[in-house]
């Protein structure tokens, strides 16, 4: 294995990173949004809240990646190889988050929630000053775990067409015959990646700790 | 409740009617008027198949199907583009339209000839056998008798290798790989006696690391061959007859000969076309 391989590994997962990263994030936001749909007091939203978490978190990614990519074009809506990969995982992020903020936002301490009332905040401002940031402390380390799914999960967007870091070693590894240095490589290379996902969990539990404003 | 149906229905309604009127903007042009209008030919290839196509060990993406497509776009004027997605993906994305020929080459089978048109063929694709170096226990295909051979799985070379292995007598057993590098390396460790895979991809293996391993001549079972292919609807057939027309015109004038001594090793007899395959 020489080093202009491991280059061209270290290049791949800059794509990786750039396609988990994006779809962590909007997951978090979709996420958020669903999660709140969800606990609607409106059974039509919370109807539409549930039917998107069990249809995401029911089909395999790579099933909604091959949806995504295959089944659109069909109905005239062609979207490139890496934006299809960043909705499937977006999407399906989505859902995991979704349930892992539902269960934050159910154990919220009632008094918080009663306190504001109290103190004459809408029920809007409640959600967003006393809800939202409360139930993300709460959930904070199962979301930093789904974050880590998503970055591991990324190794399936070769399916529609994003040569990332498997897919490069893969191919590198059938032109140069050293399947298993390749593959230790990537390996390795997506243990630094996931360190760094929970060593930023770690560090926003600790700045997000109870007490500290 | 009554609202709340009457909004879904035409919610519906307007959702299937952007649909239909998306598909029909998309179809509004054949292939062909489609690659003249945007100057681009469209391939779907997988680059995991030395030495059609694969990447060079300095990151490129190189092999015999960018040289012929290179010529053949030059020839016809266009830029070549390609989407690079797994084996299993390449049919699937040609029938989603998202390029209109795929490349690989595949092997030219009933089965397929069935759903798409091929090309005329561009190299033969019968099985042949890979063997470690200096392994003198096999010196002829039917040597494999009673030993433990590998090929990939559901390969139209895996269907061939157990045909010949039922000829052989006593028990041959037959082990079926994910990749036939999985294969390769198997075979380099001793686990298997030989890999079945198609004359032109062990020929190039076997170049690639002659210490390690050598072919087994002659190939064995049915003549196959290799090709690319398009849909077989009425839109793409125009661009399939100008691209069959041009890669003729390669075969004619011994650019594809050419092509196949640097990237096979050795120039290969191919048809015109393949009309009856065997497989």
């Amino acid at each position: 294995m020489t080093w202009q391989l491991f280059q061209l590994l270290v290049t791949a997962a800059g794509l990786t990173v750039f396609i988990s990263a994006v779809s962590i994030m909007i997951a978090l936001v979709l996420g958020t949004i669903v999660s709140v749909v969800t606990l609607s007091p409106k059974p039509a939203f919370a109807l539409a809240g549930r039917t998107y978490i069990s249809f995401f978190r029911g089909v395999p990614l790579l099933v909604q990646l091959l949806l995504i990519y295959n089944l659109l074009p069909v109905m005239g809506i062609d979207l490139p190889g890496i934006v299809a990969a960043i909705i499937g995982l977006s999407l399906c992020t989505a859902a995991f988050q979704a349930e892992n903020l539902r269960g934050a936002f159910a154990s919220l301490p009632r008094g918080l929630v009663e306190a504001a009332e109290m103190a004459g905040f809408s029920a809007a401002q409640i959600l967003r000053r006393v809800r939202v940031p409360i139930a993300f402390r709460l959930a904070l380390p199962a979301l930093a775990n789904e974050a880590i799914f998503t970055l591991r999960a990324s190794s399936l967007v070769s399916v529609v067409g994003v040569v990332e870091l498997t897919r490069t070693a893969q191919d590198l590894a059938s032109s140069t015959f050293l399947p298993l240095q390749l593959f230790a490589a990537a390996g390795l290379l997506y243990l630094l990646l996931s360190w760094t996902i929970a060593a930023l969990g770690h560090v926003m539990e600790r700045r997000m700790r109870w007490g500290r404003v | 409740m009554k609202r709340r149906l009457f909004c879904t229905l035409t919610g519906a309604t307007a959702v299937a009617g952007a649909m239909s009127g998306f598909s029909r903007a998309a179809r509004a042009q054949d292939a062909l008027t489609q690659m003249k209008a945007n100057g681009v030919l469209r391939i779907g290839t997988e680059t995991a198949f030395a030495p059609f196509d694969f990447i060079d060990p300095s990151g490129k993406h190189v092999g015999f199907n960018l040289d012929l497509f290179a010529a053949l776009g030059k020839d016809l004027g266009v830029k070549v583009t390609y989407t690079l997605l797994p084996f299993e993906g390449l049919l699937p994305g040609l029938e989603a339209r998202r390029f209109d020929l795929v490349g690989g080459p595949l092997t030219i089978t009933k089965a397929r000839m069935e759903r798409y048109r091929f090309l005329p063929p561009v190299s033969e694709g019968t099985v042949a056998l890979l063997k470690r170096r200096g392994d003198s226990s096999i010196t002829k295909p039917a040597d494999i008798a009673g030993k433990t051979v590998g090929a990939g799985k559901a390969s139209a070379q895996l269907a061939q290798l157990r045909a010949f292995t039922e000829t052989l007598p006593g028990k041959t057993s037959i082990r079926e790989y994910v990749g036939n590098n999985e294969a390769y390396a198997d075979l380099a460790a001793g686990r298997i006696a030989a890999v079945g895979n198609s004359f032109p991809n062990v020929n190039y293996v076997a170049t690639q690391r002659p210490q390690v391993f050598e072919v087994v001549t002659p190939p064995f079972g049915k003549k196959t061959y290799f090709g690319y292919l398009g849909r077989k609807d009425a839109d793409s057939a125009p661009l399939l007859d100008v691209l069959q027309a041009a890669l003729l015109k390669l075969r004619a004038d011994g650019r594809l000969a050419g092509l196949q001594k640097t990237w096979i090793g050795q120039s290969i007899e191919t048809p015109e076309a393949v009309t009856a395959p065997e497989v």
